[in-house]
């Protein structure tokens, strides 16, 4: 079949439209990857991972009230169940980060490193408050954990974090911090991994020992260090206690700890029969120490050393392809209420366990972490690098060099455009020239030009506005004078003539006739010395100091320095890129002809 | 003879008054700075005699036959890689450039819905500013996480297996394709507005006659094109000579050396200048550099000219 002559040309047609798409797609594809990129975390991002990723919905803490069941996760999420059907009440989420939790009669409090503690009721999840922490060297992206406890008058909250030793007071009728415990003592530098209240004392479990500090002034009562208690270097990731002694719950075993002789008194890891050494969490249920391992959950009775291991209400989730889910759970939440064990552990799954039968008789499923989209890293951008102060720097040396460009050039253009005086084709030759002159060549004699005026006149050139501003005006001003003779050649000199004749001296002509017709001639061009300014590197890089630093001299720097965090390299990029962007977009007509009216014309 | 030409000057006052500001500006931050690093070419300036500035021992041709004939001089670390690279590179990405912008300038000249947008749309990379450009692709480029790999390699299986895009000769590409990237938009609005400018009845002419759409272009756009890609072609060759930007910050993120298939002139004038402190020497590169593009452009013109005769 032959095709019609239209029909060929349609089909041709059509072929080009795809081709064109296309093509705009893989155009605006960096652009599109780097602003995604920029919202993901650096991990996502170095294991190639393309969706945004979920944060894990870990259970951390359960706890059973009357027939209602809560499940809180680790990345914020609060799940309320009826405890007999298994159905999922109420879901919310405060969406943190280094989650810890602690219930008590009629309120969860949420330890976190982004949000600080928070109050939520338990009964609706409805009534939300914050309280900011705010101390010396907190950072929220290294805030590992955080730990709570509480004496129904208090909480006492503290950090995994390197260089924090410090233990905050939470007054809950004041719903305010009342103090700062800090716990630096001969153990120092330790990080705070558990806490727990008891008796007159406050016990800080640490990556170097234990700490006690009196409750009411947070003196520092007692150290233990784990050399001195006889322990491998170890994590105190649980504290309990039961009659008598402390129980450590670590990452070789659970220790037993006699307060009274201040001793290690008993060591049970998977020797004496626990499912494995690495312990998350410890409760007693009468003479029977339950723990939450990384596979599993153990019921040690310590009297009679028999121990029952349960692993298989933890097996993998089906049709899952999170990781999290195919390993076998790390139990990290307990609960013991009338002979049942409830077991929070990894990727939302819990489990109710009968402790005469250790037999399944209930599973439960959290309900999905959040997407993560991380705005986070904008104010990162904000606070770990100047960002704030190069913006402003940028601004002030564009703007200002934009307005001097405009006014030296306008001005030559206009002479150009209209005189033909001795030395105007000399004159615009020259400008020309310049444009083609390495722009190194300029800058090595400035630069000792620069530093010689300073040391001779005591005038400081380099690292000021001034200096910047007036390299970057001159620098600009050629090019500036080339796209203005455009625009002042296109307006009629029939018009100059006219106001001539009306008695107008040849600056009233220029300043009331040819000046209006020439703004937006002008707006476009400014705007272009603008965006070309924006994009300078190597005289901003030399001629700039830590005060006057441009974004691109900034980035490089930031970039030099934190050679693997993409996201917040990313996050610049972005900011640097979205203000030009703006603003080219809104001006875009005018710039457009303001460009090509000087090359179609040659 | 004398007075008419204090006449003129009298005449044309208002002129120089209005450029006279900027002839001071340029004279001072110009012509001045140009002269001395002519005049600093041939003196033994670093960080010894930097003090003595222009009174720095004079050195005649040395620092130019360091550059060019001594093989030892650590000054020739790399730079006959780097003038191999900023050929190939210049000459690629000029190419490339107006090219592909021609290309689609042709495809958005159509008569089409929503054209407007297209070349809207199509401006955005020429928005996005160098220094963006170089830390993106740098970004993009790199060899596990990097999307180019992952769409290549990954997904439509065209390698074998992950290339390294920053190490050894793929770097050449790793620097052309930004910079194409980056600039073509500028080539296709310039293209696109001399299009608009032929007049349509050369196309209807052609028309008539029976001519293809690949005749009418080599035989009326093209050459009626002539002006504006002849310009591009010389700002192309001048700007990506002196190209800095983009690879100063895809390698190394921004400190490091970008290696002997990605170095360029301007990086390693730029590198010996203020890493190593060798002002003289840099002022020298940048002289030879100068003439180098003097004799360039001075070809390009009379080639330039001769075409334009031969057409009338």
């Amino acid at each position: 079949m032959r095709l019609t002559y239209y029909m060929q040309q349609r089909i041709v047609k059509r072929l080009i439209d795809v081709v064109m798409v296309l093509l705009l797609i893989v155009t605006l594809f960096p652009i599109f990857w780097m602003v995604f990129s920029s919202f993901k975390s650096n991990t996502e991002i170095l294991l190639g991972q393309i969706p945004f990723g979920k944060a894990g919905n870990d259970v951390l803490y359960l706890e059973a009230r009357g027939r209602s069941l809560y499940a809180f996760t680790s990345d914020g999420g609060l799940n309320k169940f009826d405890i007999d059907s298994g159905a999922l009440l109420k879901h919310d989420s405060v969406k943190s980060l280094a989650t810890s939790f602690l219930a008590d009669d009629h309120n969860v409090w949420i330890g976190t490193s982004d949000k600080g503690l928070m109050q939520i009721s338990l009964d609706d999840f409805s009534k939300k408050r914050g309280f900011p922490v705010d101390i010396r060297g907190y950072d929220i992206n290294k805030v590992v954990s955080t730990s709570l406890a509480d004496d129904g008058k208090y909480i006492w909250m503290a950090f995994q974090q390197k260089d924090i030793e410090t233990v905050l007071k939470f007054d809950k009728s004041k719903r305010a911090f009342v103090g700062e415990y800090s716990f630096e003592s001969a153990l120092s530098p330790a990080q705070a991994t558990s806490l727990l209240r008891d008796g007159g004392l406050l016990w800080v479990g640490t990556n170097k020992g234990l700490v006690a500090l009196k409750a009411e002034n947070g003196e520092v009562f007692k150290t233990f260090s784990l050399g001195s208690l006889g322990l491998p270097p170890v994590d105190i990731r649980d504290l309990a206690k039961h009659s008598g002694s402390l129980f450590f719950a670590t990452t070789r075993g659970v220790f037993e700890f006699s307060m009274s002789t201040g001793r290690i008194e008993k060591t049970l890891d998977s020797k004496s029969g626990l499912i494995s050494d690495r312990v998350n969490r410890i409760i007693f249920s009468g003479n029977t120490l339950i723990a939450a391992t990384n596979s599993g959950v153990s019921a040690l009775d310590l009297q009679k050393g028999t121990v029952r291991n349960f692993e298989a209400a933890f097996s993998p989730v089906e049709g899952s392809k999170d990781m999290n889910k195919l390993v076998k759970a790390d139990v990290f939440g307990l609960f013991e209420k009338d002979g049942r064990l409830l077991c929070g552990a990894s990727s939302g799954r819990i489990s109710k366990i009968g402790l005469g039968s250790f037999a399944v008789e209930k599973t439960y499923t959290a309900r999905d972490g959040h997407t993560v989209v991380r705005w986070r890293n904008y104010v990162d951008l904000w606070k770990n690098i100047n960002f704030g102060l190069y913006l402003r720097n940028s601004l002030i040396i564009c703007g200002i060099t934009m307005v001097l460009a405009m006014i030296f050039a306008t001005l030559a253009a206009y002479a150009l455009a209209r005189f033909n005086f001795p030395g105007s084709n000399f004159f615009s030759i020259g400008v020309l020239a310049t444009q083609m002159i390495p722009a190194i060549m300029y800058l090595i004699p400035l630069y000792i030009m620069f530093t010689k005026f300073t040391l001779l006149t005591g005038v400081p050139m380099k690292g000021t506005y001034f200096g910047m501003i007036m390299v970057y005006s001159a620098f600009f001003i050629p090019f500036s004078i080339w796209i203005l003779r455009g625009f002042f050649a296109a307006i009629p000199v029939e018009l100059e003539e006219a106001a001539r004749i009306d008695g107008c001296s040849p600056f009233q002509v220029f300043w009331y006739i040819v000046l209006p017709l020439a703004v937006p001639g002008i707006i476009a061009t400014g705007i272009y010395v603008f965006l070309t300014a924006w994009d300078e590197l190597m005289f901003a890089w030399v001629l700039t100091n830590a005060d006057t630093m441009t974004i691109p001299v900034g980035i490089r720097l930031f970039v030099g320095n934190y050679q693997n965090r993409f996201d917040l390299m990313m996050a610049a990029a972005t900011v640097a890129t979205i203000p030009v962007m703006v603003l080219f977009f809104l001006l875009q007509k005018h710039i457009v002809k303001g460009l090509t009216a000087g090359a179609v014309k040659g | 003879m004398k007075k008419g030409f204090w006449n003129e000057i009298k005449k044309y006052r208002i002129a120089y008054y209005f450029v006279l500001p900027t002839f001071l500006a340029m004279l001072t931050l110009h012509i001045f700075p140009v002269f001395q690093a002519f005049y600093m070419a041939f003196l033994k300036l670093n960080q010894f005699t930097i003090s003595q500035y222009l009174m720095a021992p004079f050195v005649g041709f040395d620092n130019f036959y360091q550059i060019l004939f001594n093989p030892e001089s650590p000054i020739r670390i790399g730079l006959m890689e780097s003038v191999r690279n900023t050929i190939i590179y210049t000459i690629v990405v000029t190419i490339g450039t107006t090219a592909f912008g021609m290309l689609v300038a042709l495809m958005v000249n159509r008569k089409m819905r929503g054209q407007n947008i297209f070349r809207a749309l199509f401006l955005f990379p020429w928005v996005v500013p160098t220094y963006v450009t170089g830390l993106l692709w740098g970004f993009m480029w790199q060899k596990e996480i990097g999307v180019i790999n992952l769409v290549l390699v990954d997904w439509l299986k065209l390698l074998p297996s992950k290339p390294f895009w920053l190490l050894g000769p793929n770097t050449m590409w790793a620097i052309i394709i930004p910079t194409v990237w980056r600039y073509w938009p500028l080539s296709m609005l310039m293209l696109l507005a001399g299009m608009q400018s032929i007049p349509e009845e050369l196309y209807e002419a052609a028309e008539i006659d029976g001519a293809s759409g690949w005749r009418k272009f080599w035989s009326i756009t093209f050459p009626m094109l002539k002006p504006v890609w002849a310009i591009l072609l010389l700002f192309g060759l001048i700007y990506n000579t002196y190209s800095f930007n983009i690879v100063i910050m895809m390698f190394g993120f921004g400190a490091g050396y970008p290696g002997e298939w990605g170095d360029l002139m301007m990086t390693n004038i730029f590198r010996n200048t203020f890493q190593q402190w060798a002002f003289g020497v840099g002022a020298a590169a940048s002289v030879l550099l100068l003439i180098v593009m003097v004799v360039i452009v001075n070809f390009w013109f009379r080639f330039y000219q001769k075409a334009e005769q031969e057409s009338k």
